[in-house]
Formats: C-alpha cells, sequence, structure tokens
C-alpha cells in the first residue's frame, strides 16, 4: 500500500484493569480526511496518544509509509512528522502567541530569542486561519475560541505530514469551522494525511472521505470511504444500535411573571440596555457568535460581575444580587460553566463532594456537622437519575469521562435545587450517547419547572432544545424568538439577525 | 475480557473518602509511619539514651509544639497560600495573652482566649489583605510578619512576661506517666479538631474546595473570600496557641522565642504537612499526616542529637527532607495528571 501513510495493525493498550484498545486497525492515506469515531471511552484517545507517542502500545505496529515506527516520546512523534490538536489545550498561557508556535523550535539570534523572526513565522500561520491578532499578545488575553485556533496553528506549523485533529471545532464558531476546513482541505490537497476526530456528524460528513469507528476499544468499522454511508449508518456503528429520535414534549402553559427578567439591564462586563425574559417551564436559547457576551451575561446575572444599570427581577420581584454566593443561596441561581475542567469541577475532589458543595451550608447539624454518609445520601439520587457513571461516589471528578463530568456539573445544581439555571455549551466535546442524555435531561429540567437558559454555539442543538431564541450580537440582544425547532426556519432568523 | 466505562454498573451509593482526601495523604501515612517506626527502633538500638525518660519527655514536647505550628501552617496551605507571619503571629498571641495575666491581671481561662482571639486576628488581617489585594499570600506575609512583630516590639518595648501564674507554669511541667509532656496533650486535641473540621463539617469542606479550584468553588456559590479570611484567621489563632505552648516550655514571654520575626518556626511549620501529604497547591489536607510527619521530623533530630551529630548537619538534613518531600509530591501529581489523561 504505497499511499498508506500511516498504518496501526492490531494495536492494544491496557490500563490497571481496563483494556482501552484491543487489536484496533486504521490506514490513513496520503491527502486523505479521515474521521476516527467513537464514544467517549471508546479508545480512540488512547489511539491517539500511541500515534503521538504519548502511550506506548502493549501489542501491534505502527508503520509510517510502510516502515514500522515506536515512538518512545511526544517529541519522536513529532520529528517523525505527525502533529496534533488534543483536546487538552496545551499551550503556555503567560507566553505570547508567537513564543507558544515556535515553543518546539525558537528561531534565535546567537543564542537570543528572535521575536521578530517568531512573529513574522508566526504571522504566517495565524493568517492562513485568517486570525487577526498580534502575536505578539499573551495566549492569556485570548478566547477560547481564539486559543484552539492558536494551537490548530501551532499544529500546522510543524509541517506535519500527518495531523491528528482532536475535536478542533468544539469551541470554534461555524465561521471558524469553515474557515478551518478549507485549510484543511487544502492541506489535503498537498497531501497531508488528516485524522479528525468531532463529535459533530455534521461535520464529518462535510469534511472527511473516510471513516474508522471505535466500539469498546474494537474497529467497529476499519478505514472505510464515507460515501454512500448515512449519518444512521454511522450511529449504529458507533453505539451498536439505533439513534433514539428526540422529540421535545411541548412546553408548558406560561407563567404570568417570568422566574427571571432583566430590564434593560448594563454590565461592568460591557451589556447595554438589555432585556430577556425566562420562564420556569421553558428553555431559553441564548444564540451569538463568540464574544457576543453570553457567557458574560449568565456571569454577570449570577453575581460575578455587577449591574450598572437598569432591574434583574426574579419571580417579579426586584432583586438585588450583589455576589455568586447569595444568587445561588438566596434567589435560586445556577451556571453550569463551557469550562467543566477548570471551573465547572474540582477536579481532585469526590463525585459526591462535587455535587453536595452548593448544599454543605444546608446539611449541616449541631458543629456544622456534615458526615460523608450524609453527603453520598444527598448526592447518590442524582447520580442516578443523572445515570452518572462512575465507580463508586468517591471517584475523583477529573477520573470520569467528559459527558460524565458533565453531568455532575449539572447535578450540584439540581442538589441546590436552582430554579434558574444557565447552562453555558452543555455539550461541548461530549460523545453521542451521552450528548442525547443531556439534552434529555435540559428539557426535563424546564418541564418540571426550572427556568433553562442554554447558550450554545452548536446551532442544531439550540434549535433541538429551546422553546424561545435570543440572539445576541456584541453584548446586545438582537432578536428574541418563539422556537417552532423547525432547523430551515429558526437558522435562517437567527443568521438573518447576527448578519443581517 | 472488555472492560469499559460505559459496561460498570451506575453508582453504587458507597463513600470511602471525601473531597480532599487524596490517595496522596494516604499512601504518605503509611509511608511516615514505616519511616517513624523504622527510626526509633534504630535509634532506640543505636543512640544510648534515647530512650531515657528525659529524652522522652523532651521529644514529646517538642512533638508537640513542633506539631501546633505545623497544623497552623497546614491551615492556609489547603487554600494554596502559606503563612510567613505565622511565628510573628505566634509571638503577638503569646504576648497578648502574658500582658492580659500580668498586666491585666484576668484570670487564665480569659487571657488564653484573649491570646487566641488576638492571634485570630492578625490572620485575618493576613486573609483580608490577600483577598482584598489578590496579591499572594507570600508577599502579603512577608510583609506582614515585619509589621506584627516590628508593632508588638514597640508596644512591649521588648520587654517579655516573666512572672507567669504558678499554675500555669505548672501544668506545662507536668509529667505524665513520668516522661510525657502535657503540650504533646495540647497538639493532639488541636489535630483533633482540625481533623473534625476538615473531615466533618460544612464550613471545612467549603475551605478546602475553595482551596483547590477558587473559580469553581465561587462559582459553585461559596463564598470563597470569607473562607479563605477564615483559613488564615484559624491559622493564626492556633500559631497563637503554639507561642504560648513555646511559652510554657521557656517558663516565661519573651518577643525573641521564635527567632528573628519569628522565622524559627518556617522549617517545623512547612516540614510537617508537607511530609504529611498536604498538597501546596491546595485544597488536600492530612491532619494525621502532618501529625506523623512532626513525629518523623522530632525523631530524626532527636536521635541525630544523641548521636552527637552537630546542628548545623540536622537542620541541613531537614531542608533536604523538605526538599525531598516537595519532589516526591510533584512526581506524584505528575503521575495521578498522566493517569487521569489515560484512556
Amino acid at each position: 500500500m504505497s499511499d498508506t501513510f500511516l498504518e496501526v495493525r492490531g494495536a492494544s493498550k491496557a490500563f490497571v484493569g481496563v483494556q482501552a484498545l484491543d487489536g484496533v486497525d486504521l490506514a490513513v492515506g496520503s491527502g486523505q480526511i479521515h474521521a476516527l469515531l467513537g464514544e467517549n471511552g471508546a479508545g480512540k484517545s488512547t489511539l491517539i496518544k500511541i500515534l503521538t507517542g504519548v502511550h506506548q502500545p502493549d501489542a501491534g505496529t505502527v508503520r509510517l509509509r510502510g516502515v514500522p515506527v515506536a515512538f518512545r516520546t511526544p517529541r519522536d512523534a513529532i520529528s517523525a512528522g505527525i502533529g496534533a490538536v488534543h483536546q487538552e489545550r496545551n499551550l503556555i498561557t503567560r507566553f505570547s502567541i508567537a513564543e507558544n508556535i515556535t515553543l518546539e523550535s525558537p528561531p534565535s539570534w546567537l543564542g537570543l530569542f528572535d521575536a521578530d523572526a517568531a512573529a513574522r513565522a508566526t504571522r504566517r500561520w495565524l493568517n492562513l486561519l485568517a486570525l487577526e491578532i498580534d502575536p505578539a499578545t499573551p495566549v492569556a488575553r485570548l478566547s477560547v475560541a481564539q486559543m484552539q485556533l492558536v494551537e490548530i496553528a501551532k499544529a500546522l506549523s510543524l509541517e506535519s505530514r500527518i495531523l491528528v485533529l482532536d475535536e478542533p471545532t468544539s469551541s470554534l464558531t461555524p465561521h471558524e469551522t469553515a474557515r478551518l476546513f478549507a485549510v484543511l482541505r487544502r492541506l489535503a490537497g498537498d497531501g497531508v494525511g488528516i485524522l479528525f476526530v468531532s463529535h459533530k456528524l455534521e461535520e464529518v460528513f462535510d469534511l472527511c472521505s473516510h471513516v474508522t469507528v471505535l466500539r469498546d476499544g474494537r474497529n467497529a468499522c476499519g478505514s472505510r470511504p464515507l460515501a454512500g454511508m448515512t449519518r444512521a449508518d454511522v450511529v449504529r456503528l458507533m453505539i451498536g444500535r439505533e439513534e433514539a429520535s428526540f422529540t421535545a414534549p411541548p412546553a408548558p402553559a406560561r407563567a404570568a411573571a417570568p422566574a427571571l427578567e432583566l430590564r434593560s439591564v448594563s454590565t461592568t462586563f460591557g451589556h447595554c440596555d438589555l432585556s430577556l425574559r425566562a420562564y420556569a417551564g421553558e428553555v431559553l436559547g441564548l444564540y451569538g457568535l463568540v464574544g457576543a457576551g453570553r457567557s458574560e451575561l449568565a456571569r454577570a446575572v449570577i453575581g460575578v460581575a455587577g449591574i450598572t444599570a437598569g432591574e434583574v427581577l426574579i419571580d417579579g420581584r426586584p432583586a438585588a444580587i450583589r455576589n455568586v454566593t447569595q444568587a445561588v443561596r438566596r434567589f435560586g441561581l445556577g451556571y453550569v460553566s463551557e469550562d467543566r475542567k477548570g471551573e465547572g469541577l474540582i477536579l481532585q475532589h469526590s463525585v459526591a463532594a462535587n455535587i453536595a458543595a452548593t448544599v454543605w451550608h444546608r446539611l449541616r447539624r449541631v458543629l456544622g456537622f456534615v458526615s460523608d454518609a450524609m453527603q453520598a445520601a444527598t448526592a447518590a439520587p442524582f447520580v442516578r437519575a443523572l445515570d452518572i457513571r462512575t465507580p463508586s461516589l468517591a471517584q475523583r471528578a477529573g477520573n470520569l469521562s467528559g459527558g460524565n463530568q458533565q453531568k455532575v456539573s449539572v447535578a450540584k445544581w439540581l442538589v441546590a435545587g436552582s430554579r434558574i439555571l444557565f447552562i453555558d455549551e452543555p455539550t461541548v466535546g461530549i460523545d453521542i450517547r451521552s450528548k442525547a442524555d443531556l439534552h434529555d435531561l435540559v428539557l426535563r429540567l424546564a418541564r418540571q419547572g426550572t427556568a433553562v437558559i442554554v447558550i450554545s454555539s452548536d446551532m442544531p442543538e439550540l434549535v433541538a432544545l429551546s422553546d424561545r431564541i435570543a440572539v445576541m450580537k456584541g453584548f446586545r440582544i438582537v432578536d428574541t424568538f418563539d422556537n417552532t425547532r423547525d432547523y430551515g426556519q429558526a437558522s435562517q432568523r437567527i443568521m438573518h439577525a447576527i448578519h443581517g | 475480557m472488555q472492560v469499559t466505562e460505559s459496561a460498570l454498573p451506575a453508582a453504587a451509593p458507597e463513600m470511602r473518602r471525601p473531597g480532599g482526601w487524596g490517595d496522596a495523604a494516604r499512601s504518605n501515612i503509611a509511608g511516615l509511619l514505616l519511616a517513624n517506626i523504622v527510626f526509633i527502633i534504630a535509634f532506640a538500638l543505636l543512640a544510648s539514651g534515647f530512650t531515657s525518660p528525659i529524652n522522652v519527655y523532651s521529644l514529646s514536647r517538642s512533638i508537640g509544639i513542633d506539631g501546633v505550628i505545623g497544623l497552623a501552617m497546614m491551615t492556609v496551605i489547603i487554600t494554596g497560600g502559606l503563612n510567613l507571619a505565622l511565628g510573628a503571629i505566634g509571638v503577638c498571641g503569646a504576648m497578648v495573652v502574658g500582658w492580659a495575666l500580668q498586666n491585666a491581671g484576668l484570670p487564665i481561662p480569659a487571657a488564653l482566649l484573649l491570646g487566641l482571639f488576638a492571634g485570630g486576628a492578625l490572620g485575618a488581617i493576613n486573609g483580608l489583605i490577600v483577598v482584598l489585594t489578590r496579591l499572594h499570600s507570600f508577599v502579603v506575609t512577608l510583609a506582614t510578619m515585619s509589621v506584627f512583630f516590628g508593632v508588638m516590639v514597640l508596644l512591649s518595648g521588648a520587654a517579655g512576661f516573666n512572672a507567669l501564674p504558678a499554675s500555669l507554669l505548672a501544668f506545662g511541667r507536668l509529667r505524665l506517666f513520668h516522661m510525657v509532656s502535657p503540650l504533646l496533650l495540647v497538639m493532639a486535641v488541636v489535630a483533633l479538631l482540625l481533623f473534625y473540621l476538615y473531615r466533618f463539617t460544612a464550613v471545612g469542606r467549603e475551605m478546602l474546595a475553595a482551596g483547590a479550584n477558587p473559580v469553581a468553588a465561587k462559582l459553585t456559590g461559596l463564598p470563597v473570600e470569607r473562607l479563605f479570611v477564615y483559613s488564615h484567621a484559624l491559622c493564626g489563632a492556633v500559631g497563637a496557641v503554639a507561642g504560648v505552648m513555646v511559652s510554657l516550655r521557656n517558663g516565661a514571654i519573651v518577643p525573641s522565642m521564635a527567632g528573628p520575626l519569628g522565622a524559627d518556626w518556617l522549617l517545623p511549620a512547612f516540614l510537617a504537612p508537607v511530609l504529611g501529604g498536604t498538597a501546596l497547591t491546595g485544597g488536600e489536607v492530612s491532619v494525621l499526616g502532618a501529625v506523623l510527619g512532626t513525629v518523623f521530623v522530632e525523631v530524626i533530630t532527636s536521635g541525630l542529637y544523641m548521636l552527637q551529630i552537630g546542628e548545623f548537619w540536622i537542620q541541613t538534613a531537614l531542608g533536604i527532607a523538605l526538599l525531598a518531600a516537595i519532589l516526591l509530591e510533584r512526581a506524584r501529581a505528575g503521575a495521578m495528571l498522566s493517569r487521569s489523561l489515560r484512556g
């Protein structure tokens, strides 16, 4: 197979007690954009880590252009021409974009870092992705989407012959995604083999020519052409059964007063004269491009930033929210962060502690007493109700899969009995089955009387979930409408509101 | 045999440890326990006089004092911070007790409470500055160390208190079972209270959560700033207890009893919790580990003295032990990270 760039045969890898990969095959041809699909825990990340030298396989071979290779370290993989964008951010946030991108081989002059040369080299890759930022900007100042693009630029700059992209679009807008895809197609045209991991099947069908599906550490299919396959075929391969179709139950009759109402609110984040209503029993979708001020709005309302003008009403009564503690404990607000690992969870603490953290103060008895058993008894019903897969309540939250972590970060608000819940990007980086679970959960929550405000850049998701949609642009609401869940109609109205 | 995540049964409501009591702490405890036993046996065999009632008495006394110093530092380490002013606060607290007893003529319990309160208040000042300025506690407490100590010396005219009530001094000189200092019991009480706090109370759990990830804790509705101030205040109060304990050993309260600016306390303060598996990054605590860490340090110190090894060598050895413990923690954190990135 002369045009097979990268070939994996019979790769197996076991971790303590878990066979993560069991005889997996993969072949990526030159110039091919190859989708690697599978649910969380199917073995995708392990396979990628073998390809990028993070892990060494227990059995099986990796060949590059027919030559067997064994990567001991990530550096080996890079020098063999395999570049990767991992799911986790690998940027040094205090360094500038240029310093990050040239980190592997910093241009130097007489042993000193040559900032000009680095900036020049960097700008080339930024331009390619239409990222108009000064290369000297520290990464810490970038938005999540920009960081992701910088990470992609960094992988591109290594001029790899094989590019591995693990969920590269998870925080990109449709526009940025389209831009990235154009670049990837051009790279493929130049003969680069691309291994593309995504949970967004729309993107896979749009971009990829071949697909490998993993299920439970084995090939559900190996290197098959995508042509002729349907979405349903792929899903069946991934989950081993048909995808449950999703229909939202009708919204209940609207209460007289909105659960949350913003009247001409301005915030220290820069929102100005913004009005919004969220009703109990409904899902309000907040759409907008990255940087439209959606997360900031949620944060301002729960008390992270100040409200400088206007009124916040809860159940029709003015509410002066001074800090997050008050918002959560007195006004029943909750916020599920888009940055699950950084802000949503305390990764090194247990599942039970993460879930019960919102109510420790309520559980306490004489002398502030809260036992492990009380904490567990509080958390356990929600772990069951949300079907959170964890070996025990004492498991570190950091050891759960993305979908289960997300359920934990929702569960803590269910425990708290929040009546107004912001959920920021509920399914970023989450596999199909968990995604459906989470969608179901969001609607169930709403129908049980919570006012749920979903912030999402995933338009199909937002249209499927929301009873009403508000569109934000430049820290303002530009349109609000009742959603019929007709994707064509809704997406047109949204795009019109943003670009029209 | 396939064992994948999705094949696992739904959660069983069992609970072996809550957040903040990690594997790290447990592995440290086993290691320390073993090391302590080995060293105690070794010194008992090699160093004549190690097991003499006199030496056991002095060992129990220094374990008591340094244990409380270490526990005090532990209460701020869990916030991811530290308190360089611990020694200064401890001496200030003790000086307040001396003033209350000798100048104000307060009864002993009232004087002790006042000292505790003074230590807590100075700690709270540290906490407030840290929270309000968002500066690292290193810088803040480096400054307040000089300020607290300086103000104390100004107010007291650098004069100590050497006419403490006889009953108080008698307590300090008690010999339980002819060889155990009551200061060891004081340490045990402090340790039990802290164990209860972190293991079994709402505010203790909240302190650990705030220390582990302040942003996440804040977005969960925990009053993170207040919890940090509490932690610093607690550190100050426990520091004052240590100050009084040192005074009881010396039989008098003098400004210089913890060295210049109270800096003599710093090595034992960090050694005990860090050896015991309290994470310097915050959010994980091991009270038992800190106690065992102190025992380790004191046993080594005492044993090496008995073997007539010079003081400087002992200090050097302890410094190396601290460094090794920190490096070990780092390595373990790395191993943990790579484990959680798998799969």
